[in-house]
Formats: C-alpha cells, sequence, structure tokens
C-alpha cells in the first residue's frame, strides 16, 4: 500500500518527523505524496463499524433535504448561494456517501472530502440551530475530520499542529522549560512598573490555575504578561502550571482523537497536581471548547466536566469587574462606536454571551451589537483552523466578506474580539480588505482603563 | 504561487506573502518587506533581529520562540515590537525570509 514519506497514515510522534515536514515549506511535497495515496478500505470500513453509531446514521438519514440550513451558512452566503455550499450538500455529498458505500471509497474522493470538511465547513456549528431536525453538521464534520485524518488526508498544517501536541503537548514547540522562563521573563520585564508582579509557577491550592494558547509564550508573550498584571490588580492569588500549560487542540481541528486526548490528560494531570479552586483560560474560543466541553469526554471522565470547575476568561473578567475586583476609571471607558465578535467556540457553544455583555457595559459608551449576534452570531471567518490553512486560502478569504460586512454595518471600527482565531481573521481581514478596522483582545483595552489601587503604583 | 515585483527584482511568495524559499532570500526582499511594514528605516537593531532569526532557522528549521530572540538580541519585547510593529512571529519572520509560522498565529 503506497505510503508517502511526509503524507501517510502514520502520526507524528518524533521531532525527526515533525521537523521533515515543517522542512517541506507548504507542504509542496506533501500534497503530491497525497495524489499516490492508497485507501485502507478495510480500516475505513472498521472505524464507520466501530465509531459510526445511531445519532450520526440517523442525522444522514432523517435529513430531508429542505434547504433550512443554507442561509445559516456564512460560505454559502459568501459564494453567491452556491447549492455546492449547502451544509446539508456538503456533508451528504461527503461522510453520507462513505456511509453509503461503507467506506468503498477513492483518492479522488478522499481528496475532495479533505478540501470540503477543512476548506468549506469551520465547524462553527450555526447550521445546527436553524435545521428543523436539529441536525448538526458541524459535529459531523468533525467526525469526519476524524475519518480523513486515519487515512493520512489531512492539510499539511494539522499534520504538524497535531504531532506538535503529542511531542511537547503544545500547538508549538515550547517545552516547559521555555514556559517556565517565559514566565519569569515577562514578571521581570514589567516589574519596574509593577512592583511585586509576580507570575507564580505551580503553587498549589492557588483560587486560579491560568492557562493558556501556546502561541502566547512562542510569539505574544505580551499576553501572558497583560494576564499576569490583571491578576495582580485584582489581588487573586493565581498560579500557572509548569507542565499542562497548554489548552489549545490543533489535535481538535485535525481530527486526531489519540492527540486530543494527551493534550486535554495534560492539563486535567496539573488540576489534579496543583489543586486549584478553579481554572481560567485565556482569550481562546476553541482551547475552551476543547478543554472544557469536549474534553472530559476525550479523558473518559464519566462526569463530563474538568476535574475542577473551568472558566473562560470572559467569565473572569465579568466577574472581576461587578464584584469590583478590578475597577474601571469612567473618563476612560471606550468613547468610540465599538463591536464585539461573538466566538462560536464559547459563546454559541458554551452559552457565555451575557458575560459578554456585561464586561461591554463596564467599558464602552457605544456599544454596537452585530446583526446578527450572540449564539447566532456568524464565524469569524477563519475558525476550525482555517486560519492556518494555506491551501484554502482563497476560500477564507472570501469567506471573510460576511464578518466584515457585519462588521461595517455597526459603524464601529473597533472590534472586540476575545479569541485569538477571531482576532486572526479580523486582523487579516483588514490586510486584504482595507476597510480601517482595528482589533483588540480585552486584556490590553482593560489594562488602558483599570483604576491602579496606590499600593500597587510605582514609587515616584 | 503569486509573484511580486519590487524596484525590478521579482519575488514568488505564498498565500500569506511570505517569500517561497529561504534560499531566495535577499536584500531586495528585505527592502520590500520594509515598505509592506511600514518601517521608515532599517537600522543595525532590525539587521541584528534579521540575522539572528535566520541563523536560528538554519539551525533549527523553525522560528525561536520571543524568548530566545531577546535573549541572544538583549532587546526587551517593547523595544522589540517597536522594530516590528506587527510582531516578531509575523513580520520579523517575513523579513527574514522564514516560512510562516504553523498554527494559531
Amino acid at each position: 500500500m503506497p505510503e508517502g514519506t511526509l503524507c501517510n497514515k502514520k502520526t507524528v510522534n518524533t521531532v525527526e518527523e515533525l521537523h521533515a515536514l515543517l522542512a517541506d515549506k507548504s507542504g509542496k511535497v506533501y500534497y503530491d505524496e497525497m495524489n499516490s495515496l492508497e485507501i485502507d478500505r478495510a480500516a475505513l470500513k472498521a472505524t464507520l463499524q466501530k465509531t459510526c453509531k445511531s445519532r450520526i446514521r440517523t442525522w444522514l438519514e432523517i435529513c430531508a433535504h429542505c434547504g433550512m440550513c443554507a442561509d445559516s451558512c456564512f460560505f454559502y452566503m459568501a459564494n453567491n448561494r452556491d447549492p455546492r455550499q449547502v451544509p446539508s450538500y456538503k456533508i451528504q455529498s461527503t461522510l453520507g456517501q462513505i456511509v453509503k458505500r461503507n467506506g468503498d471509497v477513492d483518492n479522488a474522493f478522499m481528496q475532495m472530502v479533505m478540501d470540503t470538511a477543512w476548506g468549506k465547513c469551520t465547524c462553527c456549528n450555526r447550521c445546527g440551530m436553524y435545521c428543523p431536525f436539529g441536525i448538526d453538521m458541524g459535529i459531523m464534520f468533525g467526525y469526519l475530520r476524524g475519518l480523513c485524518f486515519s487515512q493520512g488526508f489531512v492539510p499539511w498544517e494539522l499534520k504538524i499542529g497535531s504531532g506538535m501536541h503529542r511531542i511537547y503537548q503544545a500547538q508549538m514547540d515550547v517545552t516547559s522549560e521555555d514556559w517556565v522562563d517565559t514566565c519569569q521573563w515577562m514578571a521581570e520585564e514589567n516589574e519596574e512598573d509593577w512592583p511585586g508582579l509576580e507570575i507564580p509557577v505551580d503553587k498549589e491550592n492557588a483560587d486560579i490555575m491560568y492557562t493558556v494558547n501556546a502561541r502566547e509564550p512562542k510569539h505574544y508573550p505580551e499576553d501572558l504578561a497583560e494576564a499576569a498584571i490583571l491578576f495582580h490588580l485584582a489581588g487573586e492569588n493565581w498560579t500557572v502550571p509548569s507542565v499542562g500549560w497548554e489548552e489549545t487542540s490543533l489535535a481538535m481541528f485535525a481530527g486526531d482523537w489519540d492527540a486530543c486526548r494527551i493534550q486535554v490528560q495534560s492539563v486535567y494531570d496539573a488540576m489534579e497536581r496543583l489543586k486549584p479552586k478553579r481554572m481560567v483560560v485565556t482569550e481562546c474560543g476553541h482551547a475552551y471548547r476543547a478543554t472544557v466541553i469536549e474534553g472530559p469526554y476525550w479523558a473518559g471522565l464519566k462526569s463530563g466536566k474538568t476535574p475542577v470547575p473551568s472558566f473562560h476568561y470572559v467569565e473572569w473578567v465579568a466577574e472581576a469587574l461587578r464584584t469590583g475586583k478590578l475597577k474601571i476609571d469612567p473618563a476612560k471607558r471606550i468613547k468610540e462606536p465599538v463591536t464585539y465578535q461573538d466566538s462560536c467556540n464559547y459563546i454559541r457553544n458554551a452559552g457565555l454571551k451575557e458575560c459578554a455583555r456585561e464586561i461591554m457595559s463596564y467599558i464602552a459608551e457605544d456599544f454596537r451589537e452585530m446583526s446578527p449576534c450572540k449564539e447566532h452570531n456568524f464565524c469569524c471567518g477563519g475558525g476550525g483552523g482555517m486560519n492556518g490553512l494555506g491551501r484554502y486560502r482563497e476560500q477564507r478569504n472570501i469567506g471573510l466578506k460576511v464578518k466584515r460586512d457585519q462588521i461595517l454595518a455597526t459603524g464601529a471600527k473597533l472590534v472586540i474580539s476575545p479569541c485569538h482565531n477571531c482576532w486572526d481573521a479580523i486582523r487579516d481581514m483588514e490586510e486584504i480588505y482595507h476597510v480601517g478596522i482595528r482589533w483588540s483582545f480585552l486584556k490590553p483595552i482593560l489594562l488602558k482603563m483599570v483604576i491602579v489601587p496606590d499600593h500597587l503604583k510605582p514609587d515616584e | 504561487m503569486p509573484e511580486v515585483d519590487f524596484q525590478g527584482s521579482k519575488f514568488v511568495v505564498d498565500e500569506d506573502g511570505f517569500i517561497d524559499s529561504y534560499e531566495n532570500w535577499s536584500e531586495g526582499w528585505v527592502q520590500y518587506v520594509k515598505t509592506q511594514e511600514g518601517i521608515d528605516e532599517l537600522n543595525e537593531e532590525h539587521r541584528k533581529v534579521i540575522t539572528m532569526l535566520r541563523e536560528y532557522y538554519e539551525k533549527n528549521g523553525i522560528a525561536p520562540m520571543v524568548r530566545v530572540l531577546s535573549k541572544v538580541t538583549g532587546f526587551k519585547l517593547k523595544h522589540i515590537y517597536e522594530l516590528f510593529p506587527s510582531g516578531p512571529g509575523k513580520g520579523a519572520c517575513k523579513m527574514a525570509g522564514l516560512p510562516k509560522p504553523t498554527g494559531c498565529v
């Protein structure tokens, strides 16, 4: 059975394998090899038998092809209502066919499936809200990605991403030593402005165990410093784990379920080891979904809950503002029109819409809702891993038009975006369409307007 | 892949505007990215960052963490952002001819 050296059915488990993939710029060799990749039909059939249970089979069968899901999909809207972008069509023509043919599919078909599962769907789950039968195509596409991954049909960047999780328990090559060093560095660099600032590592029984996205220590460490300063100002008893600090899961986007379990277990082990009262995750949507919503099932936790109660950053901010742990200087509130990007992963899929509104009521004088908003909001356009996939850049950029028009219709030029993925998508949208929009996480905005207690101010 | 023309030189770039190959990097590319990134004047400090990124990439096949960049150059994080406003993972890597970092960047 032909297998490429880079594109194959094996998972990436060593640094050498990872570097071989990284050296293949843009996955040129990888995608060439994919053209010769054979399907292991027996394995695919066995996987279907074992994992494609009644819920998915029922969903596939009861779809009435009514088309109610069509307008719910931003790809359908952005592509001039192309019928090939109707969610029910996209899933019936891929997973539906694999099930119907009981795995008897060929290479060209599987490449089409891959290009649909990653290039025409961000697993935002919006269509599921509009299906009269409650069929959730986002869930099915997630499952379909797993089938693709098991056969080696996964975008190059996500093969790398899931390999990173397997090797480093992080989506990037950041070791525990690198992470702890970065925490110390950020505390030191900011100590002058914030006397007594600390990033406590491995403190047991803290009130909060804080976890992040690996991109923060790797490329954007200021995010970690900002989180530390805000916890410091709020007087929180907090810590970060030296191991199990990474909450994201490119493995989830890749459909590498084993790597999902490995990754999330590292965070749960940190919870068990440090015994914090609760866990708070940074401003990341999919990290929250992976670790708090889906993770307990990957880890086999029968309760369906994380070992300690887990919160998204917006929940902590809303609470800190409500209880007065963080106080806003009214003169410094945002005066200009400002809107809020509801992240699919913690708003639609976890119900945190009111936290976002509560925060905006404290920090903004002219908050403008997008239309639609809250759980009905459209995906930023780059979710589900799509922002990072070069093969689908053109499709992503077309999809961004829906979010662009939604933002412009609010009249606001500033978008608060407490999700890395949404933040990146809006940044890229501005680079591509030049519409004069600015974007920000909550942390830098809060730091500009929070009242600093006298005892925490630096000596003159 | 798309091509860009800059002052008589042609560069092939990927879908995110990063140069197609590390080997094709040149001074002309640096000048091109400088205009893209809105950097007025390239000084010795910009050069130091670029050199460090290229040396690290040659050895490790991947971009370094910002912490490593700061240690080797001696620049504080704030200063790295002053040099490269779009950030070390994006603008600086692009100028140094590295590929766009994979993952959520």
